[in-house]
């Protein structure tokens, strides 16, 4: 298959696209069925859930910028996919750019900064540190063949530990002792470092990182399919030997790829603490580099894909924490209709690439 | 505390602490010789554990929960194996599908059967001293007194060891996974062997997750596998492979595990984040190559079509 018709593919509704709206809507019927089996009512059920979800202009902001966490860890996933790397590190990115986001936004003197630097600073100290989280497992990659899945989930785990370390030790991030009844949090943001909202008025809670997401988003997309470093990290993907037979630097463009899967990941920490939480806790990463993580996996390799599966969990996670609230129906259900999900896409795929093949 | 019961109880909760991943990565082990990269390892555990509880809490008895752990995550091993082998998924994809799939359920039934966030104690089983190294001064009642899974898994540990290195069967393994087109050609069926020992890696992780729920701490909490899945694939790595070293990788765990019980204790101040982060640190430092180059079993991952 040529460049060009599997550019074209892409967009044309194939096998792919079916089955995953066949996957999701079965998933979806099986959560609905818990919900009876739960024995709360299903328009009950479903009512609470549309509240919580697009509700209210608050409701559909929070889902929104939900769906933009997971959209920037999920872009991250699909551009080092494209090398053939499975970048899982998503939540450990998420909690190191939240940390130096905190850090440079608190302890950095950014406050009286003009033209917007109080968060831009922040945001890229996000990036950058979300990078390096990133760059790490390319570099073991390429030097010592080290599997990125296992480098990436390890490094997770030592960041979400970090970021809760961070916020129990005043020397770090944590707020001032006052009291012995003192949270272990950082202090909160100030407001010049939070990101402006687009629409103060209207109740909507979006800001600023909602255009640069989708800015990146395209820039990633056109990166892979329209640039010779898109080409070169098909390449490495497809085979090394080759690859490097062809005169590709083969550590760079694995270094240079996972870092900026990472360094998304690290601009969704900063966007998600700048712009929606505002002060830094134990489990502030909370599943979201997992979610981003499931939304990269579903879209094989489509950033409009991601985008799709990014809405598609942020609305539901939304809808689901206020299931649990209002109807009493765990959020646990969510989790398991994504499992459903990954787990009937990842079944069907040599089908779909069958019926692909034969399109 | 005197040196020698510091050292007796430091000893005793690294070979406690260890178990579950000992009994995991056993199992993980043999799918990897085999060829599959078994990343559900959490999942299993989750599901032992869950199953375990749920079973022993009903009826009073432990015995009957190892049971239920054990044939519950059949199911799910033979859907990671039907995933993996037959429909040649990506073995990681399936992996984290199936450790999603298994946390949302088990937390949904557990909040069904036990109610919201409760903490019932749940019948498990009673700490055993072996004859003999059980009336040693010290260490008989701090190091050997351990629940019987304990003891279990150094014996599958041994098992397994001898049955990879001096049987037929093991030789079958390690073709499997290290040249399944050979072991094809030369009359094996490559996809039996891994059917096979993925299931088997459930049975062992299933076992792992009861040791939690009902052998160590005698409750079920949300998630409680905690990573633990993903420690005993490390740990395998970090073992390059080998029965002895993957062994030796789940102690050093286990042991980084303890301290952070053990420091406190002896008035050392370390923080705490810093000790929950020390497994995880040291697997990375052994997968980054620093202990030499791993050499994986050339079929890892591959799913082998004739």
């Amino acid at each position: 298959m040529t460049a060009a018709a599997l550019e074209a593919s892409r967009f044309r509704p194939g096998p792919a696209v079916w089955v995953s709206i066949a996957a999701v809507a079965a998933s979806l019927a099986i959560g609905a069925l818990l919900v009876g089996l739960t024995g709360v009512s299903i328009p009950e059920a479903v009512a609470a859930f549309a509240d919580g979800a697009w509700g209210s202009p608050y409701a559909i902001g929070a889902s929104v910028n939900r769906a933009l966490a997971f959209a920037l860890v999920g872009v991250g996933f699909v551009f080092a996919q494209r090398a053939n790397l499975t970048n899982v590190g998503g939540e450990g990115q998420i909690a190191v750019g939240g940390m130096a986001a905190a850090a440079v936004a608190l302890h950095a003197g950014v406050a009286g900064w003009p033209l917007g630097l109080a968060w831009i600073v922040p945001l890229l100290a996000a990036t950058a540190a979300g990078g390096l989280w990133g760059a790490f497992p390319g570099w073991l990659k390429a030097r010592a063949g080290t599997n990125e899945v296992i480098s990436t989930l390890l490094l997770s785990f030592i960041a979400v530990w970090m970021l809760y370390g961070s916020v129990q030790s005043e020397a770090l991030l944590r707020q001032p002792m006052t009291s012995s009844s003192t949270l272990p949090e950082s202090l909160p943001i100030p407001d010049a470092a939070q990101l402006p909202l687009l629409a103060p008025d209207s109740g909507l809670p979006l800001h600023v990182g909602l255009p640069i997401g989708l800015a990146l988003a395209v820039v990633v997309g056109v990166v892979m399919s329209r640039t010779v470093f898109g080409l070169r990290l098909r390449a490495v993907g497809l085979n090394p030997e080759a690859a490097k037979r062809a005169g590709i630097p083969i550590t760079a463009s694995i270094v240079a790829v996972m870092a900026a899967a990472g360094a998304l990941g690290g601009l969704a920490g900063g966007l998600m603490l700048l712009g929606e939480q505002y002060v830094l806790k134990a489990g502030f990463s909370s599943g979201y580099g997992f979610d981003g993580l499931v939304a990269g996996l579903l879209a094989r390799g489509s950033i409009v894909g991601v985008l799709a599966a990014a809405l598609l969990f942020g609305f539901l996670r939304s809808g689901g924490i206020n299931m649990e609230m209002v109807a009493g129906v765990p959020s646990a259900l969510v989790v398991v209709i994504q499992g459903l999900i990954i787990v009937t896409l990842a079944g069907a795929a040599l089908f779909i690439d069958r019926r692909s093949a034969r399109a | 505390m005197s040196p020698d019961l510091a050292f007796a109880v430091f000893a005793g909760s690294t070979v406690r602490l260890a178990t579950p991943l000992l009994l995991a990565a056993t199992g993980e082990l043999v799918s990897e010789r085999a060829g599959v990269l078994n990343m559900s390892v959490e999942g299993m555990m989750l599901t032992g554990a869950f199953a375990g509880a749920w079973a022993a809490s009903a009826t009073g008895s432990p015995w009957i929960g190892l049971a239920a752990g054990v044939i519950a995550v059949l199911p799910v091993a033979l859907l990671q194996a039907v995933l993996s082998i037959t429909l040649r998924a990506n073995q990681i994809v399936t992996g984290i599908g199936i450790n999603i799939l298994v946390l949302g359920a088990t937390t949904l039934a557990y909040r069904a059967v036990f109610g919201s966030r409760s903490r019932t104690e749940i019948p498990g089983f009673e700490k055993w001293s072996p004859p003999v190294l059980g009336d040693l001064p010290v260490l008989g009642e701090h190091l050997f007194r351990q629940v019987g899974l304990v003891y279990l898994a150094l014996l599958l540990l041994a098992l397994v060891a001898w049955m990879l290195r001096h049987t037929a069967l093991g030789l079958a393994i390690h073709a499997a996974g290290a040249a399944p087109r050979a072991a094809d050609k030369s009359g094996l069926s490559v996809n039996a062997i891994r059917y096979g020992a993925v299931i088997f890696t459930g049975v062992m992780s299933a076992l792992a997750g009861c040791f939690l729920s009902i052998g160590d701490i005698h409750t079920f909490t949300e998630g409680m596998t905690n990573g633990a899945g993903y420690l005993a694939i490390a740990a395998v790595i970090f073992g390059n492979w080998r029965v002895g070293r993957t062994a030796l990788a789940c102690l050093l765990f286990g042991g980084a595990t303890a301290l952070q019980f053990q420091l406190p204790a002896l008035g050392v101040d370390v923080p705490n984040a810093l000790l929950i982060m020390l497994p995880y640190l040291l697997a990375l430092i052994a997968v980054a190559g620093v202990m030499g180059r791993q050499h994986a079993p050339a079929g890892l991952t591959q799913a082998f079509v004739r």
